[in-house]
């Protein structure tokens, strides 16, 4: 949104290589699944794409300073009234898909109005309650299955796309494109609030709530917004999740999801809302299993992982490439962060 | 404009505002002076809205603004600088303006995410109202800059600037020349006056007593949250009381 009023005449030329590369890139997405044919590399693939949804919702939240700690919460409150719509009231997947949307976004608002008016470590206490209750309600629901939670969902029902193809879910292939069409819609709305005025505000909010404030900016109703959209597309994800795995399990939706969501986040670069969570969500849904690092020991990868990247990399893996982003208030504390730490451990300071 | 009646403000058990009658009148320039500690900040504090009065009525166009929360004191039409230059420092000039323009949006939150032509409109009108409330001010040239990088003087004006863009009637304006040189006040307070011209009423606090006496055109004196002394600033000075009351704070100055 910087660049569209600015009268020097680089950044144009900046928008226009970037809207280059984000047309290559699209093209190489929708090409890979010719190129990759393990079921296995497809999954992974369609799991970095979920978990990259998931992180940008985090970003999303995080803008306006909100820390929230119940992503994963709302991710499963998307699967299991997905489930519902479609095992209990035999709707489509297709009516599903939109209706979790809405339950999760609505649920979103409830919860939200309860929770944004306390901002900072009082919500980031209240969100992780509700991410780690969320899942004693779905285990002690009759209804929902209880802990041993459902299976045998049906996948997607198949859908014509007139001129193109039938569709039938039954390979990896058509979950990977639905994959993708999730997150280009989540691309294209979050980007499309982002350089808007509400952006703008959220930010403001983010960097300098009080002050936001004194200038009449209404920091509740924006935050409960933010929270209300964030809530919406993590329920989206979870409707497209229940339908993918076939199941849905309380324990897949507890707070440490959630927390691996940051990490994508953060491991990306929280300065960049859409390009780093994809990057961090590539990333470290790629290499652990490349490394066939066994699920035992992943925690303790991840943790040390998690401080390197707070020590050495606190504006994430994007910082390499020089890419420019605005720097917002969650960076710069990373950083801070980051050198405190190293302070402390005796690093000397560059 | 601005009537602030028997406020009491008390955190635990001091004290800050004790009782506090005050009025701001339409069109002036109210400076706001007392020691270290008078609650001069406070008093803008609970004008704005940023905490309520423990007790006590504030009343702005004879509409009761009591205990309201500081963006609705703010759409009515009351408007604060910080004392420290309060800005966002990772957004640039311009978009500091545009914040301060958010209020005056109007369209639906949908409409906007549309681009609706509307929407758009509007758009168009608030980035020329914040491109003129900067050259008002004397920042146009700076508008990319990152607002952080400023120089302090520069960042003070932004922060007026940012005030003025949420379109208020009255502007409160906290300490606008702590830390500038002699040419830097003296531009302040030609803006300041030319702020005022355009229809905007000012209340300042500011400890720099030269400037206070060039700039306002009536004095409220503090001290130990009471009003102590009112009126133009020549007599208010003169004034056995004010010269006590300064002068008490020297004197703990020099125990300490």
């Amino acid at each position: 949104m910087e660049v569209a009023y600015s009268s020097k005449g680089g950044p144009r030329s900046r928008v226009k290589g970037k809207t280059i590369a984000s047309a290559l890139a699209v093209i190489a997405l929708v090409l890979l699944p010719l190129v990759v044919k393990s079921p296995y590399y497809m999954h992974i693939l369609i799991m970095s794409g979920l978990n990259a949804i998931l992180a940008m919702t985090f970003i999303t939240m995080l803008r306006t300073g909100l820390i929230s700690l119940s992503i994963a919460a709302f991710w499963g409150i998307g699967a299991y009234a997905s489930m519902l719509f479609v095992m209990r009231l035999k709707a489509s997947f297709w009516l599903a898909l939109p209706a979790s949307i809405v339950v999760a976004g609505l649920i979103g608002l409830c919860i939200g109005y309860l929770f944004v008016r306390s901002a900072g470590f009082g919500f980031v206490m209240l969100s992780a309650v509700l991410g780690m209750l969320i899942i004693v309600v779905f285990g002690n629901l009759k209804f929902l299955g209880g802990y041993e939670g459902i299976e045998s969902i049906p996948p997607p029902d198949q859908i014509t796309i007139p001129l193109v193809a039938r569709v039938e879910f039954a390979s990896k292939a058509p979950y990977y494109y639905l994959m993708l069409v999730l997150l280009f819609v989540t691309i294209v709305i979050l980007r499309a609030i982002y350089a808007a005025w509400t952006g703008r505000a959220w930010m403001a909010i983010g960097l300098n709530s009080r002050l936001a404030e004194s200038l009449g900016v209404n920091v509740f109703r924006y935050r409960l917004w933010a929270f209300v959209i964030s809530s919406a597309i993590a329920g989206m994800a979870g409707s497209f999740y229940a339908h993918y795995i076939g199941a849905v399990i309380p324990g897949s939706f507890d707070v440490f999801k959630t927390i691996y969501v940051h990490i994508f986040a953060i491991l990306g670069g929280v300065d960049f809302a859409i390009l780093g969570p994809i990057v961090g969500s590539v990333v470290m849904t790629f290499v652990p299993e490349l490394l066939r690092i066994t699920k035992v020991i992943e925690p303790i990868v991840t943790g040390v992982l998690v401080i390197l990247i707070i020590l050495f990399l606190p504006r994430g893996l994007l910082s390499l490439f020089g890419i420019q982003a605005m720097s917002t208030h969650v960076g710069r504390r990373i950083e801070k962060l980051g050198s405190f730490i190293k302070a402390s451990l005796g690093f000397r300071a560059r | 404009m601005l009537q602030v009646r028997k406020v009491v403000k008390s955190f635990g058990g001091l004290v800050a505002l004790n009782s506090l009658d005050l009025d701001i009148e339409d069109s002036e320039i109210l400076g706001v002076i007392g020691p270290n500690g008078a609650g001069k900040t406070t008093l803008f504090n609970v004008v704005s809205g940023y905490f309520p009065p423990t007790e006590g009525e504030v009343r702005f166009d004879g509409e009761d603004i009591t205990g309201l929360r500081a963006d609705e004191i703010a759409a009515l039409g009351i408007s604060r600088t910080f004392q420290a230059a309060t800005l966002f420092t990772a957004l640039s000039v311009l978009e500091n303006v545009f914040v301060g323009c958010h209020m005056q949006y109007k369209t639906h939150i949908w409409k906007r995410l549309l681009r609706t032509p509307a929407a758009l409109r509007e758009e168009g009108r608030l980035k020329a109202r914040a491109m003129e409330i900067l050259e008002f001010m004397g920042l146009s040239s700076l508008k990319d800059e990152l607002a952080g990088n400023l120089p302090h003087g520069h960042q003070k004006i932004l922060s007026a600037s940012m005030a003025i863009a949420t379109g208020p009637k009255l502007l409160l304006l906290d300490e606008p020349v702590t830390g500038m040189n002699e040419t830097e006040i003296a531009a302040m307070v030609d803006l300041v006056r030319r702020i005022r011209d355009s229809g905007i009423t000012i209340a300042v606090v500011e400890h720099n007593m030269k400037t206070v006496v060039n700039l306002c055109d009536r004095l409220v004196v503090l001290n130990y949250g009471q009003k102590i002394a009112e009126g133009p600033p020549r007599e208010i000075l003169e004034k056995e009381e004010v010269i006590e009351a300064y002068l008490g704070e020297k004197e703990a100055d020099d125990v300490a």
